[in-house]
């Protein structure tokens, strides 16, 4: 039972922090259809920003709070300078990011060194959850991550400001001859996405390596996530990020951490190609 | 001997001189002779490994200022000459074409990765310009033009895995990267295992860049396995104990790292990462005078708080048997260098060094040591051994 228990919280746990991460990703490429190679490096910087914090001699929490902010302000710079220039241009978003992401890289080589750093977690100590003992702040970090997914879809389906963001979305010029303001949207768009990312990376550092590297392991397997769990909607990311964190971690359990890689591409493909376009797509209108 | 203290003597003033002006009066073959002998260096300054390339630059800067402090090789200064591989086989490829061709290197030292040697071998071949490797790897890269300066797995385990077994349990399991150095070194582990009477609980390797360790965590837990051979280098080994600690399997294993380092120290937060084991073949706490002095050297150019780690001194060593193999052969070029340096035995921060004359791969002393507080402290000195290099 307790075994069993252990491996369900376990694949839970990463599927949750691949969800925590794909979410950001799901609003600025699923929704803004901005091929964000930077997102990465976004999750990275939250937890640089949660780093100096504490440098600065700031509790975890400050930092935890910070990180979105500062992050989001970041984003809000990116759109401003590069990204507004490009919605019309989807492949040029490729290049525009990449670029992106290799400043925000060496930015960080810069300031901080290419080593690692490591980030305490502000409690570790295990508690008893059905029937077996699981460390604190993995629990924390799922409760975060279904805050963050809850808000989202609160804030896009339930508010004023989200409503008229879905509608720039789905027909820009029209939500514009509608009288609202377009471009304050795609900025708080871009930049709810973002500090997403940094707030992502804020919460798991304790749990990894924090170095300028650490985003490329996040982007492949949330870019997977999104694209098999469907574009243009919440829920598509969260589908695809249980789909492909499952899979992962399972395989890993029974099989080996190699394996794991395969399966979940041979899955992702297989998924694809039967669902082209995920499998909780919108269905775009074609205009 | 005494032409060559003159002549070095002479040289010195002139560089203490300053270069162009005090090279001017000579005649023409005087400043022929006076030319720098350049030694290329590929290593990883961005793409991920950067510590390395930095930790393998520290030695190789103060391997350079010494030759040259005391007359340079032959009277010839020594210029090391940096390329950045970005952590990537090709841009290594490119990198030495361009210093062998253009630069006229006459050796080329780095890099850290496997691939990136592999790659770059068949280019030394066909341009006939030795490599002097200085970083601990799989072995079997045994070419006329290949040198290897730093372990190979026997020399990294041979020791290692008696100590674990006494230390811990006979019982290890291994885990790694899914690549040549992991494979190749829990394979000799588990013979060395099996030889002493211990047993192989298992061997599980884990592709790059995974973020979350959780399910082979629980796997090892399960094994019921008192030893934990790890070979998983970099952030994603960093990952590894960090969720390892998290998950309380370091209560239960003890780690031997391969190819832990200095380099490693504070990555895994205070009080984390204790008790891991290595045989090294230097460890900046190293009590002895000629390494406290290895040790203060570097510390006086790169400051207090840059660690040292044995890539330091590779490095260092690889460039200093360049200029003992070249005083001993009397004249500059490849394959005098070769020559040279077949059967070479220099003096090192740690006692001598031995390079085959047929494996090319280096004999030096090595140490047991283990993580403590924050630093990496020998635990025993086990004397001078051999490398096996696994040529086939």
């Amino acid at each position: 039972m307790s075994e069993l228990a252990i491996t369900l919280l376990d694949a839970c746990n990463y599927a949750l922090i691949l969800l925590l991460v794909a979410l950001g990703l799901a609003i600025i490429f699923g929704l803004m259809n901005v091929i964000n190679l930077a997102h990465g490096e976004f999750l990275m910087l939250g937890g640089y920003v949660l780093l100096a914090v504490k440098m600065a001699g700031g509790s975890f929490w400050a930092g935890l709070v910070l990180a979105p902010v500062v992050v989001g302000v970041v984003g809000l710079v990116v759109e401003e300078l590069v990204i507004r220039r490009i919605y019309s241009r989807v492949v040029d978003t490729i290049l525009a990011t990449w670029g992106i992401s290799l400043l925000i890289k060496q930015l960080i080589v810069i300031g901080f060194g290419p080593g690692s750093y490591a980030v305490e977690a502000p409690f570790s100590t295990a508690v008893p959850i059905l029937g077996t003992s699981y460390p604190s702040y993995r629990l924390f970090i799922m409760a975060v991550s279904i805050c963050c997914v809850t808000a989202t879809f609160l804030f896009f389906f339930k508010t004023r400001t989200g409503l008229a963001a879905r509608g720039v979305i789905a027909n820009r010029t029209m939500a514009a001859c509608l009288g609202v303001n377009t471009r304050r949207l795609d900025r708080l768009t871009f930049a709810f996405g973002a500090g997403l990312a940094g707030l992502a990376g804020a919460v798991i550092s304790p749990l990894i390596s924090l170095d300028p590297q650490m985003g490329l392991g996040f982007l492949v397997p949330a870019f997977l996530a999104i694209l098999v769990g469907g574009l243009g909607t919440i829920t598509g990311p969260v589908a695809g990020a249980s789909g492909v964190g499952l899979a992962d971690n399972l395989t890993a359990t029974f099989l080996s951490p190699v394996w794991a890689q395969l399966v979940v591409f041979v899955l992702a493909i297989i998924v694809i190609r039967l669902a082209p376009s995920g499998l909780l797509a919108r269905k775009r209108r074609k205009t | 001997m005494g032409n060559l203290s003159r002549r070095r003597f002479l040289s010195a003033t002139m560089y203490s001189a300053g270069g162009v002006l005090a090279a001017a009066k000579f005649t023409a073959p005087a400043f022929a002779a006076s030319q720098p002998i350049k030694i290329g260096a590929v290593l990883p300054f961005s793409g991920g490994l950067e510590l390395f390339g930095n930790q393998a630059k520290l030695g190789l800067d103060l391997a350079a200022q010494e030759i040259n402090a005391s007359g340079g090789i032959l009277g010839r200064p020594v210029e090391v000459i940096y390329e950045d591989n970005k952590t990537d086989p090709k841009t290594s490829v490119e990198r030495a074409t361009s210093l062998i061709r253009r630069d006229g290197v006459l050796a080329l030292t780095g890099p850290i990765t496997s691939n990136a040697r592999d790659a770059m071998a068949p280019t030394l071949e066909r341009m006939k310009t030795p490599l002097l490797y200085a970083t601990n790897y799989e072995g079997g890269a045994c070419d006329r033009y290949i040198f290897g300066f730093n372990t190979v797995p026997n020399q990294e385990l041979e020791k290692l895995i008696p100590a674990l077994k006494e230390n811990a349990g006979d019982s290890f399991y291994m885990f790694g990267a899914d690549y040549v150095w992991p494979q190749k070194m829990f394979e000799t582990a588990s013979g060395l295992v099996e030889g002493l009477g211990g047993s192989v609980a298992g061997i599980e390797f884990t592709p790059w860049g995974v973020k979350d360790f959780a399910p082979v965590i629980r796997k090892i837990k399960d094994s019921g396995a008192k030893v934990l051979l790890f070979a998983l280098p970099g952030a994603d080994g960093i990952t590894f104990i960090k969720q390892a600690e998290d998950l309380g399997l370091l209560d239960e294993v003890t780690i031997g790292f391969l190819g832990f380092a200095e380099t490693y120290l504070g990555a895994f937060g205070e009080g984390k990462g204790q008790n891991m084991w290595v045989t090294v073949p230097f460890a900046a706490s190293l009590d002895t005078p000629d390494a406290q002095d290895f040790v203060a050297k570097i510390q006086k150019s790169a400051g207090a708080e840059t660690p040292i780690s044995h890539y330091v001194m590779t490095h260092y060593n690889s460039l200093k048997a360049v200029q003992a193999a070249l005083e001993k052969a009397g004249t500059v070029d490849k394959e005098a260098l070769v020559d040279g340096l077949e059967g070479l035995t220099i003096e090192t921060p740690t006692g001598p060094l031995t390079i085959g004359a047929a494996d090319h791969h280096v004999t030096m002393n090595m140490y047991l040591a283990k993580t403590e507080g924050q630093e990496l402290k020998v635990v025993d000195a086990l004397g001078s051994i051999a490398p096996n290099a696994l040529c086939s």
